[in-house]
Parts: C-alpha cells; structure tokens; sequence
C-alpha cells in the first residue's frame, strides 16, 4: 500500500528546532506528532502532521543504556493525546532525531523500544493512524500502523510543504 | 541525460535538478493558462505531473492554446493529450497521471502533489481549489485573467500563492462573499470570457516562477503567500495593495479541517 506523509514546513522546523535541544543528560530528545489521514488513489492513504507536542526536560529517565527514555508521564501524555484524538481520528506519531545528514532509519535500539508503545496507542485510538518518525537534518522515515493493522508500512515518502519544499523519498538519500 | 541540458539554471542551487525532479505539481485545467505552465514545467525538468482537463480542442482554442495547431482542432484532439505530447516530448520519463475529467471527479490523486497550479475560470472552482489545497497540504497558485470595459479594454489578472498556515485568497481580500455570490447569481449566462496568448503567458510565466522558488528557494523568500498584479494595458505585475492589510494570522482553515472529513455525532 503506498502511504505518503505530508506536514508544514513550519511544522517541521519545528520539530526540528526542538529535538536540536541538548538535554541535561539524555543523549537525544524525544517529542510526539499528531497525524490525521487522507484517501489516495487505489487504496492508498495519506497521513497529515497537524501538532507537536515536546516533552519537558524533567520527563526524561536518566538511562546510559539508550539514547533517551520518557517517563510515564511522558507516556500518560501521549496517550491523552491518542484519546483526545479520537472524534478526529488524529493519532499519534513518536518522534526523534538522528543527528546527521541524508537518509536514515530505525536502529536496533529504535526497533526494540519504540515499536512497543504503539499497541496502547491503538488500544486508546482505534480508528486513527499512529506510527514512528525518524528524522535525519534533511531527510525523514516514517512507519505508520494504519488503524486495525498489526503490522507498519513505511511510508514512500515525506514531503515538508514549505519553502523550499522537501520531498524525502523512501530509499533515496537528501 | 547531458550535463548540459540545465547548466542554465544552475543559479537555482546545486540541488534544484534533484528538488525538481521530485516535486509533484498537479495542474487541474490545461487551456490557456494550463497549456503555458505544463511546457515551462516540462523544460524546466519536473518529473511528476498529475492533470486534468475533459476539453477538446476547438477552432477557437488556437489564438492562445500552446502546443495546439490547426489539425487539432480539426481532429478534436483533447487537451490532455496535448499536454501528455507537451511533457513527454520534453521529458520522456516523466510520470503523468492524466484525467480526462474535472478534479472534482477523481480529487484523490490530486492529493499527492506539493503544488497545485489553478487555471480555473470560477471564484467558486477556486474556493474549491484552494479548500482542497488546505485540506491536503499542498501550496496552492491561482492565475486568472479578464477582460473589462470597451473604450478602451483593460486587460487584468492576477497571480496567488496560498501556502497552509499562511494567508488564503480571502485574507488577501481576493475571494469574497460577495462575488462567489455575484458569480453564482450569473451561474449558467456568463458567456465565454475573452481570452488572448499573450497575458496567459505573462500570468502563467510568473506562477511557475513562483513554483520554482517554492521547491528551490533560490529568493531566500521562503515565501509563504503572494499576490501580484497584472496590468495588461501598462504591462506591469506589482503586489497587491491588499497585501499592506494583512495582519493577523488565517483563521479560515483552522488545523481540525486537514485530512479527510470526520463523520461526527451530534
């Protein structure tokens, strides 16, 4: 199924500016997205940013094991998030940063500890996407759990409507 | 491809040909307007293009539309086939998503553009448009043009760029209530608008340069709306004196209105 991504170029500057944020001590930060969906053409789907939400400094566990952990308090959030989502169907996307250039994915770290929370957000917002956005400086990978889905489809693309315009294509770098 | 073929316009970055060629701009209309912005896209080197047009062409098309000759019009040769023969010709590897209807009829794979360029003749077709653009996030760039009075014709038109999160056609006070009113009392008697080759091309030069600048920045603008001007009879393009009125941020399209609708109850 092809799942495309689209958000402001405001909106991801946003994000941008503040995973930048050097922490007290966690190694990276951490912030959640909300996403909405479109119909495309034969069956595919388009998911919307619409919100970033950043996570406080005080949120954040100190844990050397990873490059940052939130708390439950974080999480608690996040999860109202989902839960206020629900009449507009807005779900809730995980986001981080990978502090380099071109494209770029989820770590073995990414894929043991992010993946998890995603149940909970489904169980909270059933009829809404959520999903992991990994961003790079100038490029971004997206994995969206549609609603009822068990499994993530990466999305092919993720275009920052601003100006300039970026399109970050699955597989292809910058 | 030779390395030669867009050495040009390399002040437009040293990544503007990787920028260009995957930026999607969706061209609903391919008359007058249309048929200019798809020839200067394809040289320009975009790649994905998604159109629409339901039109043939007619005798009377051939004063302005580019590409068209007279067998076309003998031949009733649609539109869309032009612009297809205008893109391919130009880019042979393009990908052309082509609809030989209205946008309204088949909306979804407008969806996938980052830009869409309106050639639409309606304040109503534009308030379309641009719900649409806002809805799905897209920058939306509107070209229209007419023809007033006799002694003598003024020539007038206008070029926008409504970009989500920025100001809309109503903020620059180009849409109103009053004239989708107006044209919607005129529905079905309003007549076939003058329309000549030449304001089509200063109209639709200057929304593609617009395009460009959204998917390079070569400006350092980082516009985010604009709203220019043509005089037709002075051959002049200027802002909009509208522009000095804006102040407070859009609250036309608030963020709950993105994505598809939501079927909520009462």
């Amino acid at each position: 199924m092809n799942i495309l991504i689209k958000l402001t170029g405001l909106l991801h500057s946003q994000m941008l500016d503040d995973l930048r944020r050097r922490h007290p001590f966690a190694a990276e930060r951490v912030g959640f997205a909300s996403g909405r969906l479109g119909t495309l053409q034969d069956g595919g789907r388009l998911v919307l940013l619409t919100r970033y939400q950043s996570i406080p400094d005080d949120q954040y566990i100190d844990d050397p094991t990873v490059g940052a952990r939130i708390g439950s308090e974080a999480i608690t959030n996040a999860m109202q998030s989902a839960y206020f989502g629900r009449q507009a169907q807005e779900g809730v996307f995980h986001v981080h940063l990978h502090g380099h250039h071109g494209k770029t994915g989820m770590s073995h770290t990414d894929q043991r500890e992010i993946p998890p929370l995603i149940p909970g957000f489904q169980s909270v917002g059933r009829q809404a996407p959520h999903g992991i956005i990994i961003l790079s400086l100038d490029h971004g990978s997206v994995w969206v759990w549609l609603p009822g889905n068990k499994e993530a489809i990466k999305a092919a693309s993720v275009a920052t409507i601003g100006a300039p315009i970026g399109v970050f294509e699955s597989g292809v770098s910058k | 491809m030779s390395a030669d073929r867009y050495s040009r316009q390399s002040f437009l970055g040293a990544d503007a040909e990787e920028r260009i060629a995957r930026c999607t701009i969706a061209i609903p209309g391919l008359g007058g307007g249309g048929s200019h912005i798809v020839q200067q896209l394809a040289h320009i080197g975009f790649q994905n293009y998604i159109i629409y047009d339901d039109d043939r062409v007619e005798e009377s098309n051939l004063n302005r539309l580019v590409g068209a000759k007279a067998v076309d019009a003998l031949a009733e040769t649609s539109k869309l086939h032009l612009a297809k023969m205008m893109i391919y010709g130009l880019q042979p590897r393009a990908r052309v998503q082509a609809f030989s209807c209205k946008w309204q009829e088949r909306p979804e794979p407008l969806r996938e553009g980052q830009i869409v360029i309106g050639c639409v003749d309606s304040y109503k077709g534009r308030e379309e448009l641009e719900i649409a653009c806002r809805r799905y996030l897209m920058h939306y760039i509107d070209i229209g043009m007419d023809v007033h009075g006799k002694e003598p014709p003024v020539i007038g038109g206008q070029v926008i760029l409504s970009s989500p999160g920025g100001y809309c056609l109503r903020c620059m006070g180009f849409l109103t209530d009053e004239k989708l009113a107006r044209e919607a009392a005129l529905y079905g008697n309003a007549g076939g608008r003058p329309q000549v080759v030449w304001p089509n091309g200063v109209l639709a030069s200057t929304a593609v340069g617009l395009a460009v600048d959204l998917v390079t920045n070569w400006t350092r603008k980082g516009r985010s709306h604009a709203y220019l001007v043509y005089d037709g009879n002075a051959g002049t393009v200027q802002n909009s004196h509208t522009l000095r009125n804006l102040n407070a941020a859009c609250d036309h399209y608030p963020t709950v209105e993105i994505g598809d609708p939501i079927m909520t109850e009462l």
